[in-house]
């Protein structure tokens, strides 16, 4: 015990290096030659250097507690904290997420615009109604002119308003779109030889798109007709022809049913895949037997080919509001189209005599 | 959100050489001059001011070993050093209580400091230690200890303190504690 309590103040002024150089010496001897006093100096020393590290700390920690004190800390907190709505907080803690998802519903909202955009038709419907310019037509005017020497009846004024439409009954009654006719007061048609004869609108449609024309001329009269109206279903892929007047001398256009429905999923209507052009309006649309089976009313302006016809059972209702004894030998009392046998091309020259140039003016 | 903070602050030299002299009134002074900084971190990232003020206390006795073990070079400012390693030691808090340590609000620089600080937890954990082990010693051993070893009280004052009638049954006295405290220490 006693030697022990020698030996560790030995160790303690050996590490703290209050031993004489001698004294040194001859310990380091000792711990060379005793292990178990070389032990005790290393575990001595690991101690002491805790022990100091903590006395150190604690003194530190004193002093700062000290500096602590003399700082007015609730007046710091109060300019330093966070601000007290907690909206604000909620601000400031979270703007990065907030801006992420603010520009995220952005991104959302744009895309979902854009691929509302691309499934839309929008805006692209284009109505086949040739509205001629004043310097197209005046190459028209050149031409009434000559006419006119012919008939007296025929106005000077320049055409405003070109469209096609096609005989229904055999004693004048004509069918074509509404917008053909829609703006203009006086209305006549033409036939592929050139006579021209003045109309009343006796029938106006707006919602399918259908006027009825009757030639006033009591004296006018067509053979009866070759077609006759196909109300039933046409099968997608059939195909289908028209005649029209882009211009002034009849053109065939050929294609075929694209789609059940028309514009943006209209039932009213067909899509087909067939070139028309403006003046195209109006026209009967004809599957390979000589059936009319709908109206050429309009066509997509970015997409080529996409024509829309009007179904032919949405004449039906057209047809029924003419008196009945005013008409003769009328479309829907056709029972069997008289083309049905006959080849397209035969076909169009028969028809072509009952498909009129609607000219409008106002 | 950039409240900077304005309140007068020592220059980093003065600081080092402060340190390195033990004096106490650079102490004050860097003490009282990155408080307010450490506060606002702490106030704005679910801390309060206590949490404050450990937090920071923990940061300078890591800036003041940094500074004693003589490899600190200024390569940063001060203000960074001390910023990044409170904030370091306060997300491992936070981590801890299983707090959110996400969206934290910073308001200064911020530098790679982890050696720094995990240097510190170790001595952390050794003053824990010793204080848990003076804390079982019991008195009169804590004082006896605390007065030969911490205060620097020669054998001769602690025996009058005391009333040992000689230096030799206070250094018997010491020993004992000194061998009891020992083992509190290394078996914790």
């Amino acid at each position: 015990m006693r030697n022990e309590i020698e030996l560790e103040g030995i160790i303690e002024d050996y590490l703290n290096g209050k031993l004489t150089e001698a004294e040194a010496n001859a310990f380091e001897q000792l711990r060379l030659n005793d292990p178990t006093v070389d032990h005790k100096v290393v575990a001595h020393k690991v101690f002491l250097d805790s022990l100091k590290d903590y006395a150190s700390n604690l003194d530190l920690k004193n002093k700062m507690d000290h500096a602590h004190d003399q700082i007015d800390v609730d007046a710091l907190s109060r300019k330093l904290g966070p601000h007290p709505s907690f909206i604000v907080n909620m601000w400031r803690k979270n703007k990065s997420a907030i801006a992420v998802a603010a520009s995220f519903i952005l991104l959302t909202i744009v895309t979902i615009y854009s691929i509302q955009q691309t499934t839309e038709q929008t805006g692209s419907y284009k109505q086949m109604s040739a509205e001629l310019s004043k310097l197209k037509s005046s190459t028209n005017n050149l031409i009434r002119d000559v006419k006119s020497s012919q008939n007296s009846k025929v106005p000077v004024k320049p055409v405003k308003f070109g469209g096609t439409g096609f005989a229904i009954s055999s004693n004048g009654y004509i069918l074509t779109s509404y917008h053909v006719v829609e703006k203009s007061d006086t209305v006549y048609v033409q036939n592929n030889k050139g006579d021209l004869y003045k109309v009343d609108i006796t029938y106006k449609d707006p919602i399918n798109d259908i006027a009825i024309l009757k030639i006033i001329d009591k004296k006018f009269s067509l053979g009866s007709l070759p077609y006759s109206l196909k109300k039933g279903k046409v099968g997608l892929g059939e195909s289908v022809y028209t005649l029209g007047y882009p211009k002034d001398e009849v053109v065939l256009g050929i294609g075929y049913l694209s789609s059940q429905s028309g514009f943006n999923g209209d039932t009213l209507a067909y899509q087909l895949s067939l070139d028309v052009n403006p003046g195209n309006s109006g026209g009967p649309l004809l599957d390979n037997s000589g059936n009319v089976i709908g109206i050429i009313n309009a066509k997509e302006s970015y997409t080529d080919g996409a024509t829309f016809a009007v179904k032919a059972k949405f004449l039906q209702e057209a047809l029924s509001s003419i008196p009945q004894d005013s008409i003769v030998g009328r479309i829907s009392s056709v029972r069997k189209s008289k083309l049905s046998k006959l080849e397209p091309s035969k076909q169009v020259s028969k028809i072509q005599d009952y498909v009129f140039m609607i000219k409008g003016y106002n | 959100m950039s409240n900077k903070l304005s309140s007068s602050v020592p220059t980093d030299r003065e600081v080092v050489l402060g340190v390195l002299n033990n004096s106490e009134e650079a102490l004050n002074k860097l003490y009282t001059g990155y408080f307010p900084m450490i506060l606002q971190f702490i106030l704005n990232n679910n801390g309060d001011e206590d949490d404050a003020k450990d937090v920071y206390q923990e940061g300078i006795i890591v800036l003041y070993n940094k500074i004693k073990s003589g490899d600190f070079e200024l390569s940063s400012k001060l203000k960074t050093y001390i910023y990044s390693v409170c904030r370091r030691i306060w997300l491992k808090k936070l981590a801890q209580q299983s707090k959110k340590t996400n969206n934290i609000s910073d308001f200064e620089d911020v530098i790679a400091i982890e050696e720094d600080v995990e240097q510190h937890e170790e001595k952390d954990k050794q003053f824990d230690k010793m204080q848990e082990a003076l804390l079982h010693l019991g008195e009169p051993c804590k004082t006896i200890i605390q007065d030969f070893y911490i205060n620097n009280l020669s054998m001769q004052e602690i025996c009058e303190k005391f009333g040992y009638t000689n230096t030799d049954n206070a250094k018997t006295q010491k020993y004992k504690c000194l061998q009891r405290l020992k083992k509190l220490f290394f078996q914790s």
